[in-house]
């Protein structure tokens, strides 16, 4: 299938929510010198070596000012320093941004591995599940940014905490000038489960004053992630990309609300989080069937 | 008034206001009175309305719930909530006055105070998330986290949701016209009110 409106629409929202949270709330933390554990990933092939570090979903966006990007890792135990940053950059390696890890060519699972990286305060995940599931029922690892003297790789692939799960979950149009022009209004919807109450209003008080901001659509094609989570093209500058698209017909923050979960309600959780929600009314004037 | 002489349409011009307005700001009034009247009526049928008055062991009346359980333990009420109150209460407050008048002319202009649906969703906070709103839940979706807090709590709030099998937010909620919808058809009756 080839890509369709709901498609651009998701992408765009993503990539500027995790934007606005990154830049507006400096929601990352920097770290040097962190340690990757060599682990067996059966999902990837024999020719990886997978090397995770203890965070996940690390910042890969250029235009946040102060976070470390990182570009490669550090290898101390290897001949010539041949994953060195500052010599061969990402030579023969793929950095998996989302799960926190490289994954490096070749069969050696005894590299010392290190590198710095910013590491987002939130988790960002798109997700079709319902808040009852996200919030009720399931059972999350909390992958807290502070340092463990237990320090070991984080699990791939699971979602863990503090996250943001957002969702499209409606998408209505509406006549609105001759021509055939529609109003297209989308409800989207961002569950928000943080560790504190600090970091929970610390979200709502960002995304409650994001009313009325623009937000430029960018197609699936432009999303920055390769199959492997690494950057498809070494870099990633939202600003940039942005810039790329800024004569496109943009989506609008008609309206956000937002809400906490009483603390009443929190406590028969079987999850010790603080939950939040930030409901999104996104409205875009365009001519669907052209 | 052209063939009508002129000292004639000066009496009508001085005295027809005097005579013609208390009858017409009675008229007006009678059938503000009736239109008001009309619009509670109609918020109160509402089948969720109904159906969230008759309290914690009502059947699904509104459909919302594909007949499972009922909106009042699936929201996550309290037992002794009324939860309507609010907005029976902001819908009662509907007024108008007298805008424009002129001791000359003869007709009337009437503004009318109509809540819109906004001021409506600030007063029917979820009971589990204050800021959102349970009546805009209704157009919009309601998640089943009220029912399944509800359902975890001890001692369930709305007394009954405990008892509710499983599948019920499984089945997902239907969305319904509600409050928006009767709003907005209200506020073009009144504009219409002559």
């Amino acid at each position: 299938m080839i890509e369709q409106y709901h498609h651009k629409v998701t992408n765009s929202i993503i990539l500027w929510f995790d934007h606005y949270l990154l830049s507006k709330g400096q929601a990352y933390t920097n770290m040097t010198g962190v340690n990757f554990y060599n682990y067996d990933d059966d999902r990837l092939d024999s020719s990886y070596q997978v090397y995770g570090s203890p965070y996940k979903q690390w910042v890969c966006d250029s235009s946040i000012a102060g976070a470390t990007i990182p570009d490669g890792v550090i290898v101390g135990n290897t001949p010539s320093g041949q994953y060195n940053q500052s010599i061969t950059g990402r030579s023969g390696m793929f950095m998996d941004f989302e799960n926190g890890r490289v994954l490096v060519e070749g069969s050696n699972s005894n590299y010392d591995i290190t590198s710095n990286f910013a590491v987002k305060d939130f988790n960002i995940y798109f997700t079709n599940e319902t808040e009852d599931d996200l919030i009720a029922e399931r059972k999350y690892v909390v992958n807290s940014r502070l340092p463990r003297p237990d320090e070991s790789f984080i699990d791939p692939y699971d979602q863990v905490l503090p996250a943001i799960f957002i969702n499209t979950s409606t998408a209505q149009n509406k006549d609105f000038a001759f021509g055939g022009m529609e109003e297209t209004t989308i409800t989207s919807t961002a569950a928000v489960l943080a560790e504190d109450s600090y970091q929970l209003d610390g979200v709502l008080s960002i995304f409650a004053d994001s009313k009325n901001e623009c937000v430029p659509v960018i197609p699936m094609s432009d999303h920055p992630y390769n199959e492997f989570n690494d950057l498809k093209s070494g870099v990633f500058n939202y600003k940039e990309l942005s810039a790329k698209h800024s004569s496109s017909n943009k989506l609008f923050i008609n309206n956000v609300t937002t809400s906490k979960l009483t603390d009443r309600a929190r406590k028969s959780l079987t999850n010790d989080i603080f939950v939040g929600f930030i409901d999104f009314e996104i409205q875009q004037h365009r001519f669907r069937h052209q | 008034m052209a063939n009508l002489p002129l000292d004639v349409q000066q009496a009508l011009r001085k005295q027809a206001p005097r005579i013609l307005k208390p009858g017409l700001k009675k008229e007006f009034k009678k059938k503000f009175d009736e239109l008001k009247k009309e619009m509670i009526q109609e918020f109160l049928s509402h089948p969720v309305t109904v159906e969230i008055n008759a309290g914690p062991k009502s059947t699904n009346i509104s459909g919302t719930l594909g007949g499972k359980a009922n909106l009042f333990s699936f929201i996550g009420f309290n037992a002794n909530e009324n939860p309507t109150k609010a907005i029976l209460e902001i819908l009662e407050k509907t007024t108008y006055k007298e805008v424009g008048d002129s001791k000359r002319s003869i007709g009337k202009e009437y503004s009318v105070t109509l809540p819109n649906a906004n001021e409506i969703f600030a007063v029917t906070p979820m009971p589990w998330a204050t800021g959102r709103s349970w009546a805009k839940g209704i157009e919009t979706g309601i998640s089943g986290l009220g029912y399944l807090l509800n359902k975890s709590t001890a001692s369930s709030r709305s007394g009954v949701a405990i008892q509710t099998s499983k599948p019920v937010r499984r089945g997902g909620f239907k969305n319904m016209p509600y409050i928006t919808a009767l709003i907005k058809k209200y506020e073009k009756k009144f504009k219409d009110l002559s």
